[in-house]
């Protein structure tokens, strides 16, 4: 038992909880402004790492530095499929009268296409590779390079968005179209920019997250449901469009699961998440910090 | 009787005639693929009679699959076929009354992504107790010839499908339309909401459960993570919208579109069959949401709209 | 006999207040009207009465039932139907299907669907949608649309009906039409009404009691032409000053 107070184990849930608040950030912003639901986050994110995978092993670029290219790539898928599909669905009367279980339907589409490509491009296996992967000392736990690179990182975009959403303008823009998004489109809020705008960053925060992971683990073309079912469970953890209830649903999430292989075994991670998920939804669906909905 | 319901039933004599004697002259290829998609239709029928009708989309549809072929498993050789057949539909069935009075208090979004979250759940914990019980997979030997269980799949989809046309002509499709519009006014106009959804979720589920008792003895071999597959859940999903989900003959429609692409697509380029799907899923959603079956339909009763 | 017995009955959402400690009888075959300003509380006490919300505190009777904490279709069962403040049309069934689950299902009513149909083009008749009946829901104009929610919760034979500004968003031809209409209804059937109303004139007109509500307390109630020239009435739609210049 005294592995559970590991500095080990701590480090571990402490970087998945990074790469978690990142993908939360990323499934609430568009959530929460226009209530779409995006399966293909995950294939988003393996898309991500394929690419900084490519840049690596076909053209020596280290991830570090494509990971820009990855989240550029992602924002501009962002931006297309905001365009020619997801404009018209909010607009269409009929669409978007059942609008989270059609968005679900077009974005579970979209991650068949996306995996299937990948798959042709880079074939089913598994891909990793090896970057900074030296072992450093940190506070009594031995941790790869990469794994505390990835945590810095993910802790510093996390910040950024924070600190973005919360001082700057067009953070507080988006907030208002999350909270009210008549009022806010009634006040002067350009709706429509900033779909556009939270589509290719959502997009972008789940670019970045698989590229860092590619760094750390494996990728697969079809790697990436876990991780949109994991991003599912944060973002209703901590109550759907709520932003700071992302970043606690992801602490949580990334803890019990951490902790609890810890306790039990590997083999009861999946049992573990789930059931923590299917709890939450029964007992308190807002979420932990969601408003129940008059 | 009007000319689309004479059209209509004379394709669906001819076709039951045509599937009831296709053993005798199809070789063991097509009857396999004949076998897909009996199973096809009687998954998808019982999925639009609960989610197509009641709109609440469900992609639990594996988890009834792979409970019912978890008890064919288990209980092969134990007892007679009929009776695990009839066990296998009544498990999945109790399973959906347990997870749908809970599930069908939340709406919209939640309620989907619960189903998938407790599919997964469910598959785990069976994942758990197959390597508890340290077997890697069960073998099931001496499983009957592909004719009986065709016939066997051939009888469900044909009960499946007159299941759905009896429930979406009924009062109670009448009322579940009703929730699916407006659940609320629903309720106000007498509908009795949570009864009707939970019945119809129940029911839902009967049929999947023997399908999937029956489709573990085609392959011989259970493998949890494979049975429960949330990618089964999807397919009925997309076949449910390609043919249209509102009424029995969509599923079939449907069911038999997806089977001929998979046989033109699969050996050759799976990746390919597979962008198609997504492809189709997501045009169908945007652009014929009521599915080709739905569109016919509307286009030939002439609603004043 | 008193239909309709409201004791107490207080509503919270979160930290507001709807309803506070609202109390009434009702007598059956009257019209009352439920009078105030936009957040009074009224649509509130509607959906406390119909089932929609359970209230905090308090308790509905019902022709000695009592129906608080009952599910909406309990309470449409024993009696009560309702409509809504925005309407609820189902969209993409057309007016006869609307009415027709109505029929089938109100008062917990197994008929056979063909019985329905025709109990449903009756009331068809009445409310003057006969020639409409095949047009899908969301095709209907808004008067179209508010005589289709009428309609529909005739069709569940409702003892007690709640109508909840079936007149506003009409023009004039169309709200004296609407006022016409639910006249002939009141005296078709055994019907009681509580009307809830914006247009102070047709409130007046129609109801033979009155309830004023404001800020989710009851202020009055009494014959429309006590509640017209009541101080507190006044003052609570008219202000402070302008209820000092006025008798």
């Amino acid at each position: 038992m005294d592995t559970l107070l590991s500095p080990q184990l701590l480090i571990a849930a402490l970087v998945l909880a990074a790469i978690y608040a990142l993908i939360a950030l990323g499934l609430n912003l568009i959530y929460g402004t226009m209530r779409l639901l995006n399966v293909a986050h995950g294939e988003i994110m393996m898309l991500a790492g394929y690419v900084s995978y490519w840049a690596f092993v076909r053209l020596g670029i280290g991830p570090l530095v494509s990971m820009i290219a990855a989240m550029l790539i992602a924002a501009i898928l962002g931006a297309l499929c905001y365009l020619t599909i997801f404009r018209a669905v909010v607009r269409n009367r009929q669409l978007a009268a059942r609008l989270e279980s059609n968005s679900l339907l077009i974005f579970f589409g979209i991650s068949i296409i996306v995996q299937n490509i990948l798959s042709i491009a880079f074939s089913a296996d598994p891909r990793s590779y090896s970057y900074l992967d030296a072992i450093i000392p940190v506070f009594g736990a031995r941790v790869e390079l990469n794994r505390l690179v990835v945590l810095a990182i993910g802790a510093l975009a996390t910040a950024a968005c924070v600190i973005f959403f919360r001082y700057s303008r067009l953070g507080l823009a988006i907030r208002a179209l999350i909270q009210q998004r008549d009022a806010a489109s009634l006040i002067g809020i350009d709706a429509e920019k900033i779909n556009l705008l939270v589509f290719s960053l959502g997009f972008a925060m789940a670019g970045l997250a698989g590229s860092l992971i590619g760094m750390t683990s494996a990728i697969s073309p079809f790697g990436g449901f876990p991780y949109t079912i994991s991003a599912f469970i944060v973002i209703i953890l901590g109550g759907l469009g709520n932003l700071a209830g992302g970043l606690l649903g992801a602490a949580v999430l990334a803890f019990v699961e951490i902790y609890g292989v810890a306790a039990t075994s590997s083999a009861y991670r999946s049992i573990l998440v789930y059931g923590l998920f299917i709890v939450i939804l029964l007992i308190r669906p807002q979420g932990l910090l969601g408003r129940r909905a008059a | 009787m009007s000319k689309k319901t004479l059209i209509e039933t004379i394709l669906a004599v001819v076709g039951v005639v045509f599937l009831a004697f296709a053993p005798w002259f199809v070789g063991a290829y097509w009857l396999g693929v004949l076998l897909q998609l009996m199973s096809w239709i009687a998954l998808t029928q019982s999925w639009v009679a609960f989610s197509g009708l009641s709109g609440y989309v469900s992609l639990a549809q594996a988890v009834f699959y792979g409970l019912g072929a978890y008890v064919m498993a288990v209980l092969w050789q134990q007892a007679p076929i009929w009776q695990v057949l009839l066990l296998a539909g009544v498990a999945a069935t109790i399973l959906a009354v347990v997870i749908g009075y809970p599930a069908l208090r939340v709406r919209g979004p939640y309620f989907v992504i619960l189903t998938l979250g407790l599919s997964e759940f469910v598959k785990y914990i069976v994942v758990a107790i197959e390597a508890a019980t340290e077997s890697s997979g069960r073998l099931l030997l001496g499983t009957p010839d592909p004719e009986i269980l065709y016939y066997l799949l051939f009888g469900l989809a044909v009960i499946a499908s007159l299941l759905t046309f009896w429930l979406s002509r009924s009062r109670w499709g009448v009322g579940l339309r009703a929730i699916r519009e407006d659940e609320t006014a629903a309720a106000t106009l007498g509908v009795p909401v949570a009864f009707l959804k939970t019945g119809a979720f129940a029911l839902s589920a009967f049929i999947p459960g023997v399908v999937g008792a029956i489709w573990v003895m085609r392959t011989t071999y259970f493998e949890p993570l494979e049975l429960f597959s949330p990618a089964l859940s999807f397919s009925v999903v997309t076949i449910a919208i390609v043919g249209g989900s509102d009424q029995a003959p969509g599923p079939i429609l449907g069911a038999t579109f997806i089977v001929i692409l998979s046989e033109l697509l699969w050996a050759r380029v799976p990746q390919l069959y597979l962008i198609l799907l997504g492809l189709l899923l997501i045009s169908f959603v945007l652009f014929l949401p009521r599915g080709i079956y739905g569109q016919i339909s509307a286009l030939q009763s002439g609603k004043r709209s | 006999m008193t239909l309709l017995q409201v004791k107490g009955v207080s509503r919270r959402f979160g930290g507001v207040r709807a309803l506070n400690d609202i109390s009434f009888d009702m007598q059956a075959g009257e019209i009352v009207g439920l009078m105030g300003a936009n957040g009074a509380g009224k649509t509130t006490l509607f959906s406390l009465i119909a089932g929609n919300v359970a209230p905090s505190a308090g308790e509905i009777w019902f022709d000695n039932n009592r129906i608080d904490g009952l599910a909406p279709h309990q309470v449409n069962r024993l009696g009560i139907a309702r409509t809504f403040q925005i309407v609820r049309p189902f969209a993409n069934m057309t007016v006869l299907e609307n009415i027709a689950v109505g029929a089938l299902y109100g008062r917990g009513r197994t008929m056979s669907q063909h019985r329905a149909r025709e109990r449903c083009m009756q009331i068809l008749e009445e409310v003057g949608l006969a020639d409409r009946s095949d047009m899908l829901a969301s095709a209907l104009t808004l008067a179209g649309r508010k005589r289709l929610e009428v309609a529909r919760a005739l069709a569940t034979e409702p003892r007690l009906l709640l109508l909840d500004e079936v007149l506003a968003g009409l023009n004039a031809t169309e709200a004296r039409d609407a006022l016409d209409l639910l006249r002939r209804l009141r005296a078709s059937r055994s019907l009681s009404i509580v009307v809830i109303e914006h247009v102070m004139k047709a409130l007046m007109q129609l109801s033979e009691r009155i309830i004023v509500l404001h800020d989710g307390q009851k202020v009055m109630e009494g014959v429309p032409a006590e509640v017209a020239n009541d101080p507190r009435v006044i003052k609570a739609y008219l202000g402070e000053k302008r209820g000092a210049e006025h008798p």
